[in-house]
Formats: structure tokens, sequence, C-alpha cells
């Protein structure tokens, strides 16, 4: 029984490229990953949102109703109803003239009781330490 | 030996680093290493039958039939960014497999070292 | 941590270097990362060089744009795929693309 822990860490921003919402979809496709693996054998995703990435997490985002697709706001809401842990970095939302009220914090509307974190860059230097991978978009 | 699991989001012809992924791939086998290759968005249709060779575009498909002899080496698409693009199973190269991104993360949990080229 | 970066790019990932910290660092300059190990943007070597850790440039990369091991900065080692596969397995425990 083994539990491998990736970081996902998402630097880039959303919409122009897939990378950020692809580095979010495999993310929370940990849920469904125990049809490969051993019994009690499992995958924890840890999502960090660093540099210009942490815009992927501004509210309000209405990609589905001009484009018709999936909002990165959506993604990031259901990876905390599934619990995940979810960071981002609080230096690059104060560079960037961010508020904390302007940012998805949690999934409380969809039934979510995880919440995301803001923390400084020196929080996810340390979970890029612990995590057994790095997958960096 | 190791095994090595490199996931790719990068299209075919452009930014050369699935040459670069399949490089490194080819690398590693010949030293007895095991590879996995996930592609994923655009790095799909690395796994489409049928490719043409021209010289101005990267052409990869004859080295990935060759890593698939050699039995150390999988290439696997992922499933709904290929149909989101409009190919199909039938599509798909021989050898090469198709599946949701879980397979991935499976991958990753068994692997030794982690490559993961997540830009265009 | 032991961490090995794959530098693809001369314009961006700066950023992400910059801030970076390992136990032990790689920075193997690959595909238009190359051009950290070889060009001099106004007489200057690039920034990444005066970082803390071991750098690598990938000959092929190399090659195909018009350069050769005498163009690369004393601090930079060339390797080739194999080589690469080597660091990979041997010298870093997590590998990044940038």
């Amino acid at each position: 029984m083994a539990t491998k822990r990736l970081g996902f860490i998402i630097r880039g921003l959303p919409y122009k490229t897939e990378a950020s919402r692809l580095a979010m979809t495999h993310a929370i496709a940990s849920q469904s990953v125990e049809i490969y693996l051993e019994d009690g054998d499992m995958v924890e995703p840890v999502v960090c949102f660093v540099g210009d990435g942490v815009l992927n997490c501004l509210k309000n985002q209405q990609a589905m109703k001009h484009y018709g697709i999936t909002s990165l706001e959506q993604h990031i809401k259901n990876s905390l109803l599934l619990d995940l842990k979810v960071l981002i970095c609080k230096e690059d939302i104060e560079r960037l003239g961010i508020k904390e009220a302007s940012l998805i914090m949690d999934a409380e509307d969809i039934g979510g009781e995880t919440k995301a974190q803001i923390v400084p860059y020196s929080e996810i230097q340390k979970e890029m330490e612990s995590v057994d991978h790095l997958l960096l978009s | 030996m190791g095994k090595l699991t490199i996931g790719c989001f990068s299209s075919l012809v452009g930014s050369l680093s699935l040459d670069f992924a399949v490089k490194l791939s080819e690398a590693a086998v010949k030293k007895g290493h095991t590879v996995d290759l996930w592609l994923s968005g655009n790095a799909t249709m690395l796994s489409k039958k049928g490719q043409k060779a021209f010289k101005d575009y990267s052409h990869l498909q004859k080295p990935i039939q060759e890593l698939f002899t050699t039995g150390s080496f999988q290439m696997t698409a992922c499933e709904a960014c290929a149909e989101a693009r409009g190919y199909h199973k039938e599509d798909t190269m021989e050898g090469c497999k198709r599946f949701s991104m879980d397979w991935y993360l499976a991958s990753c949990f068994s692997a030794d070292r982690v490559l993961h080229i997540g830009g265009d | 941590m032991k961490l090995g970066v794959l530098m693809s790019d001369i314009r961006t990932g700066s950023d992400v270097i910059g801030r970076l910290t390992a136990e032990k660092l790689g920075i193997i300059f690959v595909g238009n990362g190359i051009y950290h190990a070889t060009v001099k943007e106004d007489g200057k070597a690039s920034s990444i060089l005066g970082k803390s850790a071991t750098f690598y440039v990938l000959s092929e990369d190399l090659e195909s744009r018009g350069f050769s091991s005498s163009d690369v900065d004393s601090r930079v080692k060339p390797v080739t795929y194999s080589d690469l596969v080597d660091l990979i397995f041997n010298d870093y425990e997590k590998i990044v693309w940038l």
C-alpha cells in the first residue's frame, strides 16, 4: 500500500493554451486512478498556482457563456469539491494586485468543504520538495 | 533499470517538444529503461495513423513504430482529447493505446522519473 | 531535493528559475533554451548562468541551431541524449520542463 503525491504546478495563463486546463483535468482524474492500481495504492495530487498562473483562480469566469467551454473556475471548484489541496501563491497575487475576495477560495455553492489556501511561495516550495513527482504546466 | 514516464501536451508539428520526447525515449530504451509516453491535448495527434513524411514537418511515426518493437516502450493517447479533435479509435496508430487521464497518473505512480512537458 | 530543470526557451521560464531552490540543482538547456548557453545579449551572458547550479546543454539542439561546443559558455557542459538519460536517472530525483 502506497500513496504517491504528484505536484501540479500551474504557472501559465488560462484559455490561450490548454495547459492549465489539462493540468486541472489530470489532477481531478486522480479520483478514478485506483482502477489501474493495486488495492490500497493511491495517487494524491496537490495543485499549486504560481506566477501568472494565479490568474486561473479569478472568480466570475464566464467561459461557458461566451465560448461554451467549462471555465477554469469550475475546474478549481470541482477539485475543491473532491478535497484536492489547492495552494495559491501570495506574492504573485500581491504582485498582480489581486485581492483574496476576487479569488475562488471555496466550492460551497456546489457542496464542497475544502478551501483553497493563499500561501507564501516558501510553502509552495515545501510542497514541491515533498511530492514524489513534479508536473509543471 | 528504471521506468521513465513522459507526459506531453505539445503539438506533433511546430514546437519540436514531441520530437524531444521521442528522442529521449529512444535513448532511455537503448540504455535498458522502460518508457511510458502519455499524449494529451494537441500531442494526441502523434497517435494518429497515416502520417505522411514531409521534410518541413516533424515525422515521428517511424521512430515510434521502431520503439514499439523493443517491448520497452508504450504510448497512450488521451481518449477524450483525441475524440475532441475528431479522430477515433479506428484512426489510431497500431500499437498505441487510448485511455482516460487516470492512466497517466497510474503510470506516474509506478515511475522512477516523470517528465511532464506541459506547454504547447 | 535534487532537481533537474529542462529549460526549453530563452524568453520564458526565468521567473520560475529565479526563485527555485534545491539542495542540488541542474539546469539542462534544450530546444530554444540553448541560447542561454550561447548568446550574449547586449554583451552579457544569460543571468541564469549566475545561479548556483550545474549547467548542461543538449548537443543535438545546439548543432541544430547553428552552434557548436566551442560557442558554449565555459560554465555549461554539452551532453548527448544518452548523457541526459543518465542525468535523469542518476543525478536528479525530480525533473521539470520549462
